[in-house]
């Protein structure tokens, strides 16, 4: 069966065979870029087509129903209108600022896709922090939000900038406690391992009630971090009408608008290794039959299956609630997630302590 | 306690949350629901609510006869100006003069589809049409003559 | 020179540059902005010598807490984005001259220590876990001291933070209506 470990394995073996090893290794870095930007643009493509369904199904609709078969080509179509768009840069800009913040989003979102494990043996870069890697990369993003908000010279994008970053960088905590409790029950920061622990059984169900809880802080904590309703009064477009990226136009504002589907691709993708088991198969105890049969199914299609199983969630979240309100944003985060995450990991560390998991 | 009514409130958040998720989540699931219209394609079997407001229209019978009075009860009931009615003196057979309906004068772009005039209509003289197609090239075309040429007052409408 | 060092003194360029570029500015947020970029070429530094936590938690400190602060305060000042007017010529001699003696002093001091060579480059590791215990240890070169002084200090900080934010409260009575 073709599998990407095979494949990548290939091409190593006949890199190395035909080059030094230095060359070796800069062609495979350049491969790997160029992967990314693929992945990149097949994620914006499915992902915005996807949310548009998503949306349209729930609010009674059709959604996007004439370009193409059944619509698929709608966001093809989107991206070609964006290429020919004129970039606007409004006077009174710091236009090396403005330039360079959808870069600078862009670049933070390519770097959160080093340590995730894609399939078995298929990970870029299997760095022994993998999670505090992600958390820290994950920062830069505000960096690039508040750059364009202040950039732009715009009264709307300043405070859209304002309230992402106040809103990043409260949820974050939150976020990084219930990445913690995992990180507790596995006793290791590198991705790998965390997925190896979860060979016998997804954290999720070993983990008892604490896990489930840390389950659910983190989807609401990552929300919150994406900018995605109902957290998004950032760019909520009632109020501001479109926050930090108002000012934006053409391929600039299509950078944004894809690193923020990039950041969803890539939370959920963390939220499926941490507590759904990334690339390993479903497995029940001991009934080996039903074990095998879920081995054959690729180990890169059961990560793709998680990780867009909880895109959708997502989405649902985002077709079903109300925006919040500044007051009870901070209040959710300060009075609700962050007390209930930190006892959470106090009973996450008896659990672990007490090897009570599975 | 505090801590009970804490918990208590997060619980509640937790259902009412799942509340408006399971309704979303038939809604995605059910596709057969759906109520919007492919416009353009289903012109032709296009059902519009009887309450649709498209514009103003006067109700003519078969012999070409309305039931306007000329008695400007809409004009004046009208927020924006939108009608205007020109009268004449009709000689009736008797010799008498009476006041009658020469031109309704119906200005489609300034209308805002209120229903005021048709609920101020004593003689119930004109309606709402479901017609909503109203782009033109021209806007002097929007400004609409609502009486028939050559149509008169049904005869006993005072 | 093998790819390693070009890509140290790529990395130590970048850091330096930027530097200059944050005290030489005149816009108050390019500044905060150039400072960002020096404090990522350090952690990119550290990345290059394999110290992955130590690079993470630089950028997580430095980038995501630091500089997001600085950025916040610079957004709540009025009129933060004029242009400053240059300093006067003098006041330029006088920071050149500073930083001429602090260099001298840093460049003299290095080359009075000797190093000892490593014996194999790359062998010094720092794992987390190591970190973890070398804070949380009472032997001799334990850091738990340290650790629990630092933390109270934070402690004592936000309750400070929460006093100073406080507001008073509201008597009901008195007042019927809350805005």
């Amino acid at each position: 069966m073709p599998s990407f470990e095979n494949i990548t394995n290939a091409i190593h073996t006949w890199l190395t065979t035909h080059l030094s090893a230095g060359w070796a290794f800069f062609i495979e870095l350049v491969l790997v870029g160029v992967a990314a930007i693929a992945l990149f643009a097949a994620l914006g493509l499915v992902l915005v087509l996807m949310e548009r369904r998503v949306a349209a199904w729930m609010q009674i609709r059709l959604g996007p129903n004439r370009v193409g078969p059944k619509g698929m080509l709608q966001s093809l179509a989107d991206t070609i209108k964006l290429i020919m768009k004129e970039g606007l840069t409004p006077e009174g800009a710091d236009k090396f600022l403005f330039n360079v913040a959808p870069y600078v989003v862009m670049i933070a979102a390519m770097l959160l896709l080093a340590p995730i494990g894609f399939a078995r043996n298929l990970q870029i870069w299997d760095l022994n922090i993998g999670v505090l890697y992600i958390s820290a990369i994950s920062s830069i993003s505000v960096i690039g939000i508040l750059m364009a908000g202040w950039a732009s010279n715009n009264k709307y994008s300043l405070m859209g900038a304002m309230r992402s970053g106040a809103q990043i960088v409260s949820y974050e905590l939150s976020a990084g406690l219930s990445v913690l409790a995992i990180v507790v029950l596995t006793g290791s920061l590198r991705i790998s391992d965390i997925v190896q622990s979860q060979e016998t059984g997804w954290w999720i169900f070993k983990g008892h009630l604490p896990a489930i809880i840390a389950f659910v802080i983190f989807i609401i904590a990552v929300t919150a971090e994406t900018n995605r309703a109902p957290f998004d009064l950032a760019e909520a477009e009632s109020e501001l009408t479109a926050g930090f990226h108002t000012e934006y136009s053409g391929m600039k504002f299509a950078l944004f608008f894809l690193a923020e589907y990039i950041n969803i691709f890539i939370v959920c993708a963390i939220g499926a290794t941490l507590f759904f088991g990334g690339w390993m198969p479903f497995h029940i105890g001991h009934w080996d039959g039903f074990n095998h049969v879920m081995d054959y199914i690729p180990s890169s299609v059961w990560f793709f299956g998680k990780t867009f199983g909880l895109i959708f969630l997502i989405m649902w979240f985002r077709w079903t609630f109300p925006r919040l309100r500044v007051d009870q944003l901070l209040n959710l985060e300060w009075k609700y997630l962050l007390p209930i995450s930190m006892v959470n990991l106090v009973l996450v560390t008896l659990v672990a302590i007490k090897q009570w998991h599975f | 306690m505090f801590i009970t009514n804490y918990i208590k409130e997060v619980w509640g958040a937790v259902k009412s949350l799942a509340k408006g998720m399971k309704l979303t989540g038939y809604y995605f699931t059910h596709h057969k629901e759906i109520i919007t219209q492919e416009y353009p394609d289903n012109r032709a079997e296009l059902v519009l609510p009887e309450r649709f407001r498209g514009e103003v229209v006067m109700k003519h019978d078969e012999h070409n006869e309305h039931a306007c009075t000329g008695c400007t009860a809409c004009e004046l009931a009208c927020p924006n100006g939108t009608i205007k009615i020109i009268t004449k003196f009709d000689i009736s057979p008797e010799g008498k003069k009476k006041k009658a309906l020469d031109t309704f004068i119906y200005h489609l772009e300034l209308c805002t589809m209120c229903n005021m005039c048709i609920e101020a209509c004593p003689t119930d003289a004109i309606k709402m049409a479901q017609n909503f197609e109203h782009s033109v090239y021209d806007r002097r075309q929007l400004t609409k003559k609502l009486n028939r040429p050559g149509s008169k007052i049904r005869e006993g409408v005072e | 020179m093998s790819a390693s060092v070009i890509i140290f003194y790529c990395i130590a360029a970048c850091i330096l540059a930027a530097a200059v570029l944050s005290v030489t500015t005149t816009r108050i947020f390019r500044s905060a902005i150039w400072l960002l970029f020096c404090l990522m070429g350090v952690g990119a530094l550290y990345f290059w010598m394999d110290l992955q936590f130590i690079a993470a938690v630089q950028i997580i400190v430095y980038v995501g807490g630091i500089v997001v602060l600085i950025i916040f305060s610079i957004f709540l000042t009025q009129q933060s984005g004029k242009k400053m007017p240059a300093p006067p010529g003098g006041r330029g001699l006088y920071a050149l001259l500073a930083t001429l003696f602090g260099l001298g002093l840093t460049a003299s001091l290095i080359y009075q220590h000797h190093f000892a060579a490593v014996e194999a480059p790359g062998a010094f590791t720092a794992d987390v876990a190591q970190v973890g215990e070398q804070m949380l240890s009472t032997t001799e070169h334990g850091y738990v001291l340290p650790f629990e002084v630092v933390s109270v200090l934070l402690l004592a900080a936000m309750i400070g933070c929460i006093v100073i934010a406080m507001k008073e409260p509201v008597n009901k009575k008195d007042k019927p209506e809350l805005k």
